[in-house]
């Protein structure tokens, strides 16, 4: 059933590139990717690892091991019709409701048989307890192995040490479940794909600082978070660069991602995965672009070739979801500033201990720069309990209270 | 040149009308109902019969509250945080914190020295200490809603009810009945548990509430022993405006004034 | 320092509390007791964990004695915030957030060693003391001593010989958290030496979760019938384990596989053997031939919520009945489950 659900994304998006190539547009690719992706996970072709979204996937894909993080799929199930289905099942099986919906997404879905089986999982602490239990209950539920790669919430040297050693484990592990050897060459490769993928994100977020911004509140969402899933690979620099080659195309056009921007905003943790109206909504009513989304940033220095590990095991600790909040909201402010926001959209993701569990931090410190924020109360996964008609007066008010006083910058 | 402002709330449609000078000619306040078309035609026509002015001579119309887009003839559909602060600004300038408790919702809303909202926080989606949440509770009591602000009196006032949800509370207060517990004690307690649960909304804005000119507006407003709690929870004085069920259909109603002269 | 305050602030029980005392400190856990009014979740967020907001509530009301400095572990992202919002709320404080690995591998018990290494450097520039590794050993020795005492007197709750055992057993748990390690020691050995007197009837119940302090709790679950013949949670035996003394490994070694690898808290994890916790459930519940199980978990705590299904699973296999109650750490909402308990066991007589 979900295999059709990709099979069919995948043929809709290239028939309708072909009737009309002129509708082919970078947030098609990424689609198309993601469809094809979904295939391959679906397809029991590959060999596949479940991983957290800290894991250095472009080392899994360098192994030709097809790697997958639990959330990524989560808020794929959502959009299928079975979606309300799987997390009834979850609840039932007794996961309670008061966490996260992501992992009740995926318990419900991996106990009707609806996730694919890996070789091997692996989790890490970072970004959160839970889901390092839901990792935990997959390999039970899948009796497969679950290896845990240990990320140090501070940047030390100590620390890159260890997880560059933990990292060179894991790799072996991977080896030792499916079979695949890294070859030498091969992961030379994919770091030069990684660098190259890296340098196309940066001056993606360049162009989309400009005042007015060429991209509208749709374009990147998600694409901090999924993109890594294709680090390493041709296909990475692909889909950047058809990101970069648009967004660098409206601007030559004077054209702005919302017309007539008149206020930006920033959305801060993840976006919510089923279809709302809410970002529409901002754009005609208010003229109001999301800019940026707090996790489309890069934390990390490239990746040396030779010596991969250090460099992966940096970028896995420098993530915003690693670490203490005092270094996210020193990002979050910097951000702020390089997108000269009005007001930034938190929807506290509900049953998320980490992330949501900084609300009140956060807000101060955006308070301290001027810049006001909005905190919903949403579960990003689990469209059953979802309040529009309450969120877009909350929204509405914020709109009407960032148009009644002076911009920050 | 008249203004109509609208208010449709969850419990109660209101609406006030007002002329050039801001004076407030009349306002009216009706149950919502199942239908809000009714109840929008029905405050309307009360206020414009009660000022002896017809609907041709109202200059502009701006709606607040969750059914404002259901408003038809509007300049503008406006948030009821924007309104309710606006109102306040006119009726008690100088506020800088505004509770408001209506039917479905509260709200705690931050207003700088010039009446503009600098910050809002409204409640998690639940009637927790809401004016659903007293019907209810008005109704496990079988007491009148309106003789329940003064059943408080004479309370000694170390009960707590400790569920917020409803249906819980509900459950909670009928077995407390049982148990033989008076009326007012259980109403006390009741309102002591709204005024915490306000408190804390109040408290994720603003963390420290001392010296700030508190105002109170909605229908809750109304009922004197959730506000006496209330102020006994933020050790401080809170004013209640005239009919201050009306505050957001006053709001709404000079927001139209404004607009329509800056247009 | 002779003016400073002698103790150290703790919140977990993966506390290496050997340590706090090798620098000459002694070790005061904040428990989530007492009436500060509830402001932590501005803070952070109402969806959080209530153990962690009521440490916090403690912190922001001053309802602490005075501390020289808080260690907090990264034991679970609550923790984790709990440690990030005590900076903003007591910004003067000394603080330290020592990680934790959530498996006792190899290659984590030496990242964990090296962190203790790291909180030993910390708490002797607080302390102004050396901490030579004489002194560890020899407060490992200390802890060892009140560890296997504090074993002796559960064993003695356990089978019952102790008038008002689990309610003064808890007393006890609570100063061993709070109060020096000397005077502790006392009361224990005092307790120890009572003369058996069998306590009456109530049904065995083996009790596991995370944090229930309040002795008061104990006093309930008896007043509705049950004997509790074992216990697994944070607040009670799981604060307190040996350490190996064999001198010839490294000491930081060696705390932190004592602390990886004693009785789990749910956030700790077997990779090789996942889902390891809803076995040992069961096997101390038959260890403690109990007649059922209780688990109470304060609520929001992502790890047992995550674990709680397999628990069940587990226990329903091996025909053990199974009782799941959630609580804020205080009486009240502990109060609320009477019906429930007492139901439960009489479902069991």
């Amino acid at each position: 059933m979900i295999l059709q659900h990709f099979e069919d994304q995948e043929s809709g998006i290239m028939n309708a590139i072909k009737k009309n190539p002129e509708s082919a547009s970078p947030r098609k690719k990424l689609a198309l990717e993601t469809a094809r992706l979904g295939k391959r996970l679906y397809s029991n072709a590959d060999d596949l690892v479940w991983a957290g979204p800290l894991v250095p996937f472009d080392l899994l894909n360098a192994m030709e091991v097809t790697p997958c993080f639990a959330e990524f799929i989560a808020s794929i199930l959502v959009s299928t019709d079975a979606g309300p289905l799987f997390f009834e099942n979850a609840e039932q099986a007794g996961y309670a409701s008061d966490t996260c919906g992501y992992h009740r997404m995926l318990m419900g879905s991996a106990l009707k048989g609806m996730i694919p089986t890996p070789k091997l999982l692996i989790s890490a602490m970072s970004p959160c307890t839970g889901g390092l239990a839901a990792m935990e209950n997959l390999a039970r539920v899948f009796k497969k192995d679950l290896f845990i790669l240990h990320i140090p919430q501070k940047e030390s040297d100590h620390g890159v040490r260890i997880l560059a050693n933990h990292i060179r484990n894991m790799a072996e592990s991977v080896s030792s479940h499916t079979g695949k050897v890294l070859d030498k060459d091969r992961l030379r490769k994919a770091m030069e794909n990684t660098n190259k993928t890296r340098d196309i994100l940066s001056n993606i977020y360049k162009l989309a600082q400009q005042v007015p911004s060429p991209v509208n509140g749709r374009d990147l969402s998600n694409f901090g978070i999924v993109l890594p899933l294709f680090f390493g690979t041709e296909v990475g620099i692909e889909i950047a660069q058809s990101f970069y080659d648009e967004l660098k195309s409206r601007i030559k056009a004077n054209r702005s991602g919302v017309p007539g921007e008149r206020i930006r905003l920033m959305w801060l943790q993840n976006r919510i995965q089923f279809k709302n109206n809410l970002v529409k909504m901002l754009e005609k009513e208010f003229n109001a672009s999301i800019v940026i989304d707090e996790l489309n940033v890069i934390t990390w220095d490239p990746i040396d070739p030779e010596d991969p590990y250090i460099g992966l095991a940096r970028r896995s600790i420098s993530s915003p979801l690693n670490g203490t909040v005092e270094r996210r909201v020193k990002q979050i402010v910097k951000l702020a500033e390089a997108y000269k926001i009005d007001g930034a959209i938190n929807p506290c993701h509900w049953g998320c201990r980490q992330g949501t569990g900084a609300r009140g931090l956060i807000d101060s410190s955006m308070k301290e720069i001027g810049v006001p924020v909005l905190n919903l109360e949403v579960d990003c996964v689990d469209p059953r309990n979802f309040a529009e008609g309450q969120l877009i007066t909350r929204i509405e008010a914020f709109m009407e209270m960032i148009e009644s006083r002076p911009s920050p910058w | 040149m008249y203004y109509l402002g609208i208010d449709i709330g969850s419990l109660t449609c209101d609406a006030v009308l007002i002329d050039d000078s801001e004076k407030i000619l009349a306002s009216s306040v009706v149950p919502t109902g199942a239908r809000n078309r009714e109840a929008i035609t029905r405050a309307a026509d009360e206020v414009l019969r009660s000022a002896c002015i017809s609907e041709k001579e109202v200059t502009a119309t701006v709606s607040t509250g969750y059914g404002r887009k259901r408003v038809e003839g509007r300049l503008t559909a406006v948030t009821e945080i924007t309104c309710h602060a606006r109102g306040i600004k006119a009726l008690l300038p100088g506020t800088r914190l505004l509770i408001d408790i209506g039917g479905q919702d509260s709200k705690a809303i931050e207003l700088d020295e010039n009446g503009q909202v600098v910050d809002f926080a409204m409640n998690d989606k639940c009637a927790a200490g809401t004016g659903r949440f007293l019907e209810a509770m008005a109704r496990a009591l079988q007491v009148d809603i309106e003789v329940m602000s003064e059943l408080d009196n004479g309370a000694r006032g170390d009960l707590t009810i400790s569920s917020m949800c409803t249906v819980f509370a509900e459950s909670e207060v009928v077995s407390l009945i049982a148990e033989g517990l008076k009326v007012n004690e259980i109403v006390h307690g009741l309102n002591r548990s709204i005024a915490s649960r306000t408190l804390s909304l109040i408290k994720r804005i603003i963390p420290d509430i001392a010296g700030f000119p508190i105002a109170m507006s909605g229908g809750v407003a109304r009922n004197s022993g959730v506000v006496r709690a209330i102020s006994n929870a933020m050790k401080s004085k809170v004013v209640i405006p005239p009919m201050p069920d009306t505050i957001g259909a006053l709001g709404a109603a000079l927001i139209a004034r404004e607009r329509y002269s800056h247009n | 320092m002779k003016d400073k305050s002698k103790l150290i602030g703790f919140t977990c029980a993966y506390t290496p509390l050997a340590l706090i005392d090798a620098a000459g400190f002694a070790p005061y856990r904040i428990l989530p007791m007492g009436d500060s009014p509830d402001q932590a979740g501005h803070i952070l967020h109402e969806n959080l964990c209530p153990h962690v907001k009521r440490v916090l509530d403690r912190g922001m009301q001053d309802d602490i004695p005075e501390l020289s400095g808080i260690v907090f572990m990264n034991s679970c992202d609550t923790m984790r915030r709990l440690n990030d919002a005590w900076q903003k709320v007591r910004p003067n404080d000394n603080t330290l957030l020592v990680d934790l690995p959530v498996s006792n591998d190899p290659g984590s018990v030496s990242f964990f060693a090296e962190e203790l290494a790291l909180l030993t450097d910390t708490l002797s520039q607080w302390s102004g003391n050396n901490i030579t590794p004489e002194r560890i050993e020899n407060s490992i020795g200390r802890y060892n001593e009140l560890a296997m005492h504090l074993n002796e007197l559960k064993k003695r709750v356990d089978n019952g010989t102790l008038k008002d055992g689990s309610l003064r057993l808890q007393t006890i748990y609570n100063k061993a958290a709070t109060e020096p390690i000397k005077d502790v020691m006392e009361m224990i050995k005092q307790m120890i030496d009572e003369t058996n007197e069998l306590s009456d009837g109530g049904l065995p119940v083996y009790l596991f979760g995370n944090v229930l302090p309040d002795p008061e709790a104990f006093v309930l679950f008896e007043s509705c019938g049950a004997r509790i013949v074992s216990e697994d949670l944070c607040t009670g035996s799981r604060m307190t384990h040996s350490i190996e003394t064999d001198k010839s490994s490294d000491v930081f070694k060696r705390l932190a596989n004592g602390l990886l690898s004693r009785t789990a808290c749910a956030r700790t994890v077997d990779p090789i053997n996942p889902g390891k916790m809803a076995l040992d459930v069961v096997e101390r519940a038959n260890a403690c031939n109990a007649r059922g199980v209780i688990g109470h978990t304060v609520k929001f705590c992502d790890p047992y919520l995550a674990r709680m299904p397999s628990v069940r699973d587990a226990l329903k296999k091996e025909g053990i009945s199974f009782l799941l109650l959630e609580g804020d750490c205080t009486m009240r909402s502990i109060g609320q489950h009477k019906t429930r308990i007492e139901a439960f066991i009489e479902m069991l007589r």
